[in-house]
């Protein structure tokens, strides 16, 4: 009897999800309302005329600063300003959310109806304390972006593992001494902790009014000492990323491998044009090819802020812009961008995948698919993430003047200057040292 | 009766003088008050509260304030004497080669004075980068294979370099367009006398236009103390710490940091200590020019 309840119920429920798959967003009942939203993204404009084709009462006026941090910061500080809908790296979200800057949607979006649409572990990028603020547009799986015709010289396959990764790049730095096999970037701190995360470790986290600080756990310290070995024999080099030597490098075939979020497909296609046809994308190397595992380097979300007039428009918004297919369909093909968070990304994957012209026909989506959902741990970015980044910028700057001999030992250094910081900001609540 | 019209003048006066009064108690007195009231408040996103002085104490143990005068002090011991003195130099020479071709020298020398700073810095960062810098072959050929053209230790003299290319032509054509209101029959007297041109020119003009090198002076020692495109420009080739200049620590506080209240205390104790240098430097040299008449 209780199988078969429990059967029934079962039933009932898989019913309902798929029943329900368009009563999930709520319908809007409110005054006929314009918001304002700011996004750096392109052409967010396509999803939106679909949005205001099912809700004819919300417009949406999306306005382009590029990266508005300073911009926000002003109108955060000012007490009024800020747009209704506001884009922010996941990263940088805990940030603005312990300003103040955005309000809870919990009543349009409650927690099940949020995992339902978009997973357990985004809970983490979009909700503090149990509110949640916003919605996830694209994920910063890492990837390998390689040049296969380098590769191809050299006889090399896309590296399976670190191992093989470190094999490769000896053995370019040895047989042409001009080519870079890959860069690390000088400071940008969610490259390094993207990089723990992919080894399945993080370095800092957020539970129970507690923010958690430890930088020299094992896995941190191992892969920090992996890419220490590679950096102190002059295997890899750090390289000033986004900076006119790096674009060129890229352009010009002298950097071999990027590892990076996989939002930088669409980034090389407009980039480095003159590179079309050349680059390929694999999954990254694995340290335990048995039990592959990935994590993020960027990605961002849309956040409903405090200055809203209309909060339950804009979660209406957030809600329905980043995970209905028809928008996901128009962000993939307008914007290029991997919307793959959304749980309901798999209803347009066959869509949207095919052969991409930039990456020599390779069908890009599958491979940049796999990579993540190899994403399934996750962890709250610290609140001080602007310090986070100035310190090790700093630390990996005194590196490459020699001012630090060793690269390994940045990474206690990088803790120590991270701690001082969020003390002197006046945090209270911080445990040094472990994990939750 | 003479009271009466000597009112209605005032008033009178006043009404002409309005819309200037009314422009300036906006834009400079309003905004210096409301940044004075600011100042004595704690910030936290938008949240504010009263806190008296703190701002001003916590700035005077704040080490990395005052460390990051470092930078505006090299220019202002290294950098302002030695672009005045080559302005100087430079408006003598105008002054000796024939007019037509003085004339495009100016222009030519006025030329980097008309480029955005942040233009200039753009292309600045491309002739500094490692790959595709100009003196990128000669490191090659001298064998200096991959040597990193910028690191941090290089950073104040590759500033100098910018900001004397930026601003000696201006500087050597204010101290020109001086030059030219001394009369002709001072330098003449002088050459009857048997004086050379540049014995004429350092002893005889030089001390006629002091007014004018006096005030570049001030100006060239604000612009160092408030130095702020240049270094930030350079940030996409090598990183700086965010206090790298006073201006920076302040833009950084406010912007990336989000503490306005306490950049806004910065800002105001950094233009008294620019006001404090100038008028020390107007009052020396006010003494030294009345001691020499």
């Amino acid at each position: 009897m209780k199988k078969v309840v429990l059967g029934l119920l079962v039933v009932f429920l898989l019913a309902s999800v798929a029943l329900a798959a368009d009563d999930m967003y709520p319908e809007y009942k409110g005054e006929p309302v314009t918001l304002t939203m700011w996004a750096w993204t392109s052409n967010e404009d396509y999803s939106i005329r679909e949005f205001e084709k099912v809700y004819p009462n919300i417009k949406v006026q999306w306005e382009n600063f590029g990266v508005h941090y300073e911009k926000a910061q002003t109108a955060i500080a000012a007490g009024e300003g800020l747009p209704d809908v506001l884009m922010i790296e996941y990263t940088y979200a805990p940030e603005f959310m312990d300003l103040g800057a955005f309000v809870p949607i919990n009543k349009w979006l409650p927690r099940e109806k949020f995992v339902a649409l978009f997973g357990e572990p985004a809970l983490n990028w979009c909700a503090l304390d149990d509110n949640i603020y916003g919605t996830p547009q694209d994920s910063g799986a890492i990837s390998l972006f390689y040049r296969k015709d380098i590769f191809d010289k050299h006889g090399f396959a896309a590296p399976q593992t670190w191992a093989e990764f470190a094999e490769q790049a000896r053995k370019l730095r040895q047989a042409d001494p001009n080519l870079n096999y890959a860069t690390v970037p000088l400071g940008w701190a969610l490259w390094w902790a993207g990089l723990v995360w992919e080894a399945g470790g993080k370095l800092f986290d957020y539970k129970d009014g507690k923010w958690y600080i430890d930088f020299t756990n094992p896995v941190a310290e191992k892969v920090f000492s992996f890419w220490g070995e590679l950096i102190d024999e002059g295997t890899i080099k750090i390289e000033q990323w986004w900076s006119p030597d790096w674009y060129n490098s890229l352009n010009v075939g002298k950097t071999a491998a990027v590892i990076i979020g996989c939002w930088f497909a669409e980034w090389l296609r407009y980039n480095a044009p003159e590179s079309e046809g050349l680059w390929r994308v694999a999954i990254p190397p694995q340290w335990d090819p048995a039990n592959p595992h990935n994590g993020m380097i960027g990605g961002s979300g849309f956040y409903v802020t405090a200055h809203s007039k209309n909060p339950e428009a804009a979660a209406i918004f957030v809600m329905w812009l980043n995970s209905h297919p028809e928008s996901l369909k128009c962000l993939h093909k307008y914007s290029n961008l991997p919307v793959m968070v959304s749980t309901r990304y798999e209803e347009v994957l066959d869509e949207v995948a095919g052969p991409d012209q930039f990456f020599g026909g390779q069908n890009i989506v599958e491979t940049l698919w796999e990579a993540h959902k190899l994403v399934d741990t996750s962890y709250v970015a610290l609140p001080i993430l602007t310090n986070v980044d100035q310190a090790l910028g700093l630390l990996l700057q005194d590196y490459v003047d020699g001012k630090i001999k060793k690269f390994a030992d940045i990474l206690p250094m990088w803790e120590e200057a991270v701690v001082k910081a969020i003390k002197e900001l006046g945090y209270d609540n911080v445990v040094v040292g472990e994990l939750p | 009766m003479i009271r009466k019209r000597r009112s209605r003048l005032a008033l009178r006066a006043y009404l002409f003088l309005a819309p200037f009064l009314a422009l300036f108690s906006f834009i400079v007195i309003y905004p210096i008050v409301l940044g004075v009231r600011l100042s004595l408040y704690g910030q936290r996103g938008a949240r504010m509260w009263y806190v008296g002085f703190l701002n001003y104490r916590n700035i005077f143990t704040d080490a990395r304030f005052w460390e990051a005068f470092k930078i505006p002090l090299f220019l202002l011991l290294v950098q302002v004497p030695l672009m005045i003195f080559l302005a100087i130099l430079i408006a003598f020479v105008y002054e000796r080669v024939p007019r037509k071709e003085a004339a495009i020298y100016r222009f030519i020398h006025y030329l980097p004075y008309t480029i955005p700073a942040i233009v200039a810095g753009i292309v600045w960062s491309y002739i500094f980068s490692d790959s595709m810098s100009p003196f990128r072959p000669l490191l090659d050929a001298l064998g200096m294979m991959g040597v990193r053209i910028l690191n941090r230790e290089h950073v104040p003299l590759v500033l100098l370099v910018i900001i004397l290319w930026e601003f000696t032509g201006y500087t050597a054509f204010v101290v020109f367009s001086s030059l030219l209101a001394i009369p002709r029959e001072y330098a003449e007297q002088a050459q009857i006398d048997g004086a050379t041109f540049w014995q004429t020119a350092f002893f005889i003009k030089l001390p006629l236009i002091r007014g004018v090198i006096v005030m570049l002076f001030i100006f060239n020692i604000i612009g160092a103390l408030q130095v702020f495109n240049e270094p930030w420009m350079l940030q996409t080739l090598v990183v700086l710490p965010p206090n790298y200049t006073p201006a920076m620590y302040i833009y950084n506080s406010a912007f990336a940091y989000g503490r306005f209240t306490y950049a806004i205390a910065m800002g105001l104790v950094l233009a008294s200590i620019t006001f404090l240098i100038s008028l020390y430097v107007l009052r020396t040299a006010s003494r030294q020019l009345l001691v020499q008449r």
